[in-house]
């Protein structure tokens, strides 16, 4: 009945605009309104106008003097370039960069630091990390058998790129939702190109690899077992993800029932399922026919491999339960080396000028993308009695919510379904969008302030959080719509605000009392670093981080006791290269069954579903790890090799040193006292030299070398290391 | 002082699962009562509970109700045969139920006890507490498959991201540990499922239960580094926190400051508590002998049981313990048999244990697996996964035993009586610890979520409760 009524205003609207418009719009949600864009509060009207950088401020300040709370004074100069590092790229500065901007006096010199910051290619490794929260990515399937993910590492370094190419936000959804419909070209290689992808067919590459968005969500092993329910929760994932990531919206309620608080229906819900039902996951092959005949020629070494394992399987079926003689036994390791030497003998790139490695051993590189169901399979997608499988009631076309479609002056209809994607992406990215822009905007301001102006990035509906500042959320959605989507200009503009420059150590009475949550901004939010930003500036400090980028995930060695709960061995292959154990964390490898332990201790995201906020806890876990685990003492040791390559093996310049790289500062008169009181109890004779120091440690005595280690690692231990003001 | 009910302000406080009684000591008078803000502060229930904690008791893989707890003997009589046809259009994972052949049940039930419930030949110590125990005879789901079912058997849902039963009791009740966590995971194998077996889904990650393990290092970095002495550590430690105090006093209004300076000491204090816990060298002889724990195959889960008890005396508010190996689907009647044997006395010793020593009022013990296994055949001699009927059983906490809820259909397929879903055995358990599983809620994408979700109308906790 609501349906039919809803359908009947959309066919109306066409004819009686005005009218049928604003007769819906009296009770719309205030998120499916299209924004206008509100004129700042004029600062002549505001008693702290002279504090106004931008309109960012004037919107801030307004509310805040309504409120008569006070703004907190400006941070220090040594607090904002710590925090401009770590909100941008996720690293802390280097006591020569921290210099370099204390000693910049010009009055451009914060604009210049945020400018170059995003100029730097770690800065889409750090912004690329809080979409993959909302992407709910992980390089496997979780359940039971957590089956490996072998390219969705694609995806993570699409969006990665897609952050450092500043690419306009519409165009970034446009590609996830559906890349293969909107840039369709034909991606078979020119083979007279040889191993040169041109570049348009790159772009077209790149919108594909996009839309792995699809391809890296929970599956179950066992799925050809109960195929039908699998391909229903496959599908729910999808429209649950969509709505999430791009929409802001939880639809997940609406599987059962209509939506008890949103103007969603059911009916609305699964009309989004068949917009994907004529989808599904293929696999894209990425490079062309002539890698593809350096396959086929080498394909024998592969044989090679096969017949060498069989020659041992052979000889192990034939001695079983026999004591090997010496002949046995030679004749054994001889077999095994075959099998060895047949490996080795595996091409490992294709050939050429630009080679391409393959994806292990000899397989073709491939990224997991969307593409066309054929005709023939698609599903008829049937509205759901209960949202239970067993209880399917009439057929659902492909179609936009129906309250969303008149918001938007839409015709709701997509029926064809090859085409629905698209039109559905197209839909999203309507400049008049009511959610799209908005929502974004919100999860920058989260990112930027660890609270958004909506505190439920994820829910912009009745049961998520009502704006603090709807003004500023809107005038900020529009200017970033008119400027062409672009995301750096939202950095630059909100971070030249002085609501951002502010101090987070004002502890005003007055304020803490009336806004403790400090949802006006009369300070400016301490933030606690997630795992990754840990396990980068733990790195950063020893001089160990390795900061390439990009490729498949990296497994670090792990301790005894982190791979207790692991499945079994196989989930956790570690990197042979030891360089490539201190990449940083966006690197490494996410498993849904198994998070890396420190970041599953400092609050890693749950891949399940999209993460629009991470949770801050403060466990005990966290302090075992910093005294205890194996991989930050081992960067204690580096830390102070670091130390005494850098500083000499004077303890003053050594504590000087430490505190500068640790924290980006110089110790207090206190503070270097009684670090050297700490280095003194430590240095004592019967103090244990370190059973593995490392080289750059070898120059100081023993006793020296596990003291300055102590201390590096009581460095990482403090709060401060762990904050952000 | 802050009424604040936003999630993250909510997670600002607290340890790894500990209450924080320690943490009074360390705060100043700007930074507000400890017990207000502290998630894992003990809490009363929503009304007056016979069970305080819980020790529940998971068979990996899906016990077979057939050799267990519910005894068809019609299943002899047609062993071999088909089904009859109202059973044929049941999907199974692996067997076509249309063309699969009855199985007669592998063991012999006797009747034991005043009450004399029927319980096979395969828990010859568990059997003598039958009047102990309350059999659920009409478990249900419609899960087939391990991933799926065991989310379901653990979260209430089939979908991962979902909060276990043990985040749920501690989110309702706290925890009553100073220096232990309030959710403790033990398995004797893996994990199946990985964490999510014991994960705190959606709600805040304190609730996230621990994978202890029963040997070596009990909890990940428990252990000091080689390289530190036990005094170098305190000396650390203490510089550590006096510098943690100066940050924190030139930041105002920030309580996660104080609640990390107060986690450092409580990880110190657990460096001792975890290894105490599974230390069970101060236990007499007559107990190790109790859970079986010198011989084998019970020395294992043996061990798990007695750390169990250890736990709960500590005021560990949910233990849960993994026998991982039940998945007959070739020879169910030895892969039982041995599965049992490592199981039957530990879990006898660890009923008469807590009884002896006043606990089994207090602590309710729940037995079951993600599914039971089908009454059809597979392959020669083995059983596929079934999740339409099976079995489970409660003890303590209250519970009054002796006695039997609903039943399957004759041929142990169909849940038929008294159909009790996984929702539903939910529901009772928080029931028995004080806990509406109504009221019980965390608002998450744009809902109040329940354990339960929309169902556990068939709440036994009430029934269960009278002779």
């Amino acid at each position: 009945m609501i349906r039919k009524f809803q359908q009947f205003l959309v066919v109306m609207f066409v004819s009686f605009l005005p009218t049928v418009v604003c007769a819906v719009d009296d009770d719309l949600l205030w998120s499916l309104r299209t924004s206008t864009r509100p004129d700042p509060p004029p600062f002549e009207s505001l008693k702290h106008g002279q504090q106004v950088r931008n309109a960012v401020d004037q919107f801030v300040l307004n509310r805040l003097e309504e409120a008569s709370l006070e703004p907190a004074p400006h941070a220090a100069r040594r607090t904002l370039v710590r925090r401009a590092y770590f909100d941008l790229i996720g690293l802390p500065p280097s006591p020569e960069q921290v210099d370099a901007f204390m000693e910049d006096e010009s009055p451009d010199a914060w604009p210049r630091l945020i400018d170059s910051l995003l100029e730097s290619k770690h800065y889409g490794e750090r912004w690329g990390r809080h979409w993959l929260d909302v992407a709910r990515y992980a390089d496997s399937g979780g359940y039971e058998t957590d089956i490996y993910y072998r390219n969705a590492w694609r995806y993570r370094d699409y969006v990665i790129k897609s952050f450092n190419d500043d690419k306009p936000y519409d165009v970034f959804v446009q590609e996830q939702i559906a890349g293969d419909e909107l840039w369709p070209d034909n991606l078979d290689l020119d083979p007279r190109r040889v191993y040169i992808i041109p570049e348009k067919k790159q772009r077209h590459l790149e919108a594909r690899i996009a839309t792995g968005f699809y391809a890296l969500g929970p599956r179950v092993h066992e799925s050809a077992l109960d195929a039908k329910r699998l391909a229903y929760e496959t599908m729910t994932d999808w429209v649950d993800a969509t709505a999430s990531a791009f929409m802001g919206l939880t639809l997940g309620c609406s599987r059962c029932h209509d939506h008890k608080f949103d103007p969603f229906t059911q009916e609305d819900y699964f009309a989004l399922h068949a917009i994907f039902a004529s989808a599904r996951e293929v696999e894209l092959p990425l490079w062309n026919a002539m890698g593809e005949a350096d396959w086929r020629q080498s394909y024998p070494r592969v044989l090679a491999v096969e017949e060498a394992r069989k020659a041992y399987r052979l000889f192990e079926a034939k001695t079983a339960g026999q004591t090997l003689s010496p002949e046995q036994q030679t004749r054994k390791q001889e077999l095994l080396a075959a099998i060895g030497q047949a490996v080795l003998a595996l091409p490992e790139q294709t050939g050429g000028q630009a080679t391409i490695p393959y994806d292990g051993l000899m397989h073709i590189p491939t990224a997991s993308i969307l593409g066309r169901e054929h005709p023939a399979l698609i599903r008829t997608v049937h509205l759901l009695e209960r949202g239970e499988l067993q209880k399917p009631g009439k057929p659902i076309q492909s179609a936009l919510p129906v309250s969303l479609a008149i918001a938007t002056q839409t015709p709701a209809d997509l029926a064809d379904p090859f085409t629905a994607r698209k039109r559905f992406a197209l839909w999203l990215t309507k400049k008049d969008h009511p959610l799209t822009a908005r929502v974004m905007v919100n999860r920058i301001w989260h990112w930027h302030f660890g609270r958004g102006i909506v505190e439920t990035p994820n829910d912009f509906g009745n049961m998520g959080q009502p704006p603090s500042h709807p003004e500023l959320l809107d005038w900020l959605s529009t200017r970033f719509v008119d400027g062409g989507w672009k995301i750096k200009d939202l950095h630059r503009l909100i971070m030249n605000s002085a609501t951002y420059r502010r101090s987070s150590r004002f502890g005003d009475e007055r304020a803490l009392v009336k806004d403790p949550d400090n949802r006006l901004l009369w300070r400016m939010n301490r933030r606690r670093l997630e795992g990754e930003a840990i396990w980068d500036s733990v790195h950063s400090a020893a001089g160990t981080i390795n900061l390439a980028m990009g490729g498949p995930p990296v497994a670090p060695p792990l301790a005894g006791d982190e791979i207790a709960s692991l499945r079994e061995k196989w989930h956790w292959v570690v990197s042979a290269d030891p360089a490539q154990h201190t990449r940083r964390g966006v690197y490494l490898l996410v498993r849904r069954n198994f998070q890396f332990p420190i970041f599953e201790v400092f609050d890693a995201p749950v891949t399940a579903v999209s993460c629009p906020v991470r949770d801050v806890t403060t466990v005990a876990t966290q302090a075992l790890w910093g005294l205890n685990n194996h991989s930050v003492f081992r960067q204690a040791m580096q830390m102070a090799g670091r130390i005494v390559t850098e500083a000499g093996d004077d303890r003053t310049a050594q504590i000087d040193r430490a505190w500068r790289i640790a924290l980006g500062r110089p110790p207090t008169d206190d503070e270097a006292e009684s670090s050297l009181l700490l280095l003194e109890d430590l240095e004592t004779e019967t103090a244990m030299p370190l059973k593995n120091p490392p080289e750059t440690l070898k120059s100081v005595s023993p006793v020296r070398a596990q003291a300055l280690t102590k201390l590096c690692l009581a460095l990482f231990n403090l709060s401060e290391f762990a904050f952000v003001d | 002082m802050h009424p604040s009910s936003s999630r993250r302000d909510f997670l600002f406080q607290g340890g790894l699962g500990f209450g924080t009684l320690a943490l009074g000591d360390m705060l100043h008078a700007e930074d507000i009562d400890p017990r207000s803000q502290d998630p894992l502060a003990a809490r009363a229930p929503h009304f007056p509970a016979t069970a305080k904690n819980v020790i529940f008791l998971f068979m990996q893989g899906g016990a077979s109700h057939l050799e267990t707890f519910d005894n068809k003997p019609i299943l002899t009589k047609y062993d071999g045969q088909l089904l009859p046809e109202s059973l044929q259009d049941f999907d199974l994972a692996q067997i076509n139920t249309a063309d699969a052949k009855v199985m007669a049940s592998q063991f012999p039930f006797d009747k034991y006890g005043d009450s004399g419930v029927e319980i096979s030949r395969l828990f010859p110590h568990l059997s003598q507490h039958a009047d102990k125990l309350a059999i659920i005879r009409s478990m249900h789901h419609e899960l087939f498959i391990h991933g799926s079912a065991m989310i379901m058997m653990h979260s209430g849902t089939s979908l991962l991201g979902h909060p276990s039963v043990g985040a749920w009791v501690v989110y309702g009740l706290g925890c009553e540990s100073d220096n232990l966590p309030a959710y403790i995971a033990m398995t004797d194998g893996i994990f199946r499922n990985g964490a999510s077996m014991y994960s705190s889904g959606f709600l805040p990650a304190v609730y996230q239960g621990v994978d202890m393990r029963a040997e070596g290092v009990p909890i990940q970095n428990l252990q000091r580094q080689s390289d530190i002495t036990a005094g170098e550590q305190r000396l650390l430690l203490d510089q550590i926190n006096a510098w943690n105090r100066e940050h924190r006093q030139t930041r105002p209004g920030d309580s996660r400051l104080a609640a990390r300076i107060a986690n450092y000491e409580l990880a110190f204090r657990m460096q001792t508590a975890a290894p105490e816990l599974i230390d069970l060298s101060g236990e007499t002889e007559a107990t190790r002998k109790l859970y079986g724990i010198d011989d084998e195959p019970s020395a294992r889960f043996g061990k798990m049981c007695l750390m169990s008890r250890r736990m709960v005396e500590r005021g560990v508010r949910y233990v849960q313990l993994i026998c991982g190996g039940w998945d007959a689907h070739g020879d169910c009647k030895g892969n039982h048999q041995s599965q049992a044997a490592k199981i039957d006395q530990p879990i006898a010793g660890l009923i008469a244990d807590l009884e002896q020593r006043g606990m089994l009022n207090d602590t309710l013990l729940v037995w079951v697996g993600e599914f039971g296994r089908t009454p059809i055949r597979q392959g020669t001699n083995g059983r596929d996964h079934h999740p339409y009927g099976f079995s489970a059983w409660l003890a303590g906490g209250g519970v009054a035993g002796g006695k039997t809820i609903g039943a399957t259909d004759d041929f142990g397929f169909n849940a038929v009586e008294d159909k009790v879903h996984v929702n539903d055995l939910h529901a009772t358990m928080l029931g028995l610890m004080g806990l509406d599983h109504e009221q019980l809620t965390y608002h998450f994408e744009g809902r109040d979520r329940r354990l339960t979700d929309v169902g556990g109308e068939n709440n036994l906790a009430q029934r269960l409760l009278q002779a």
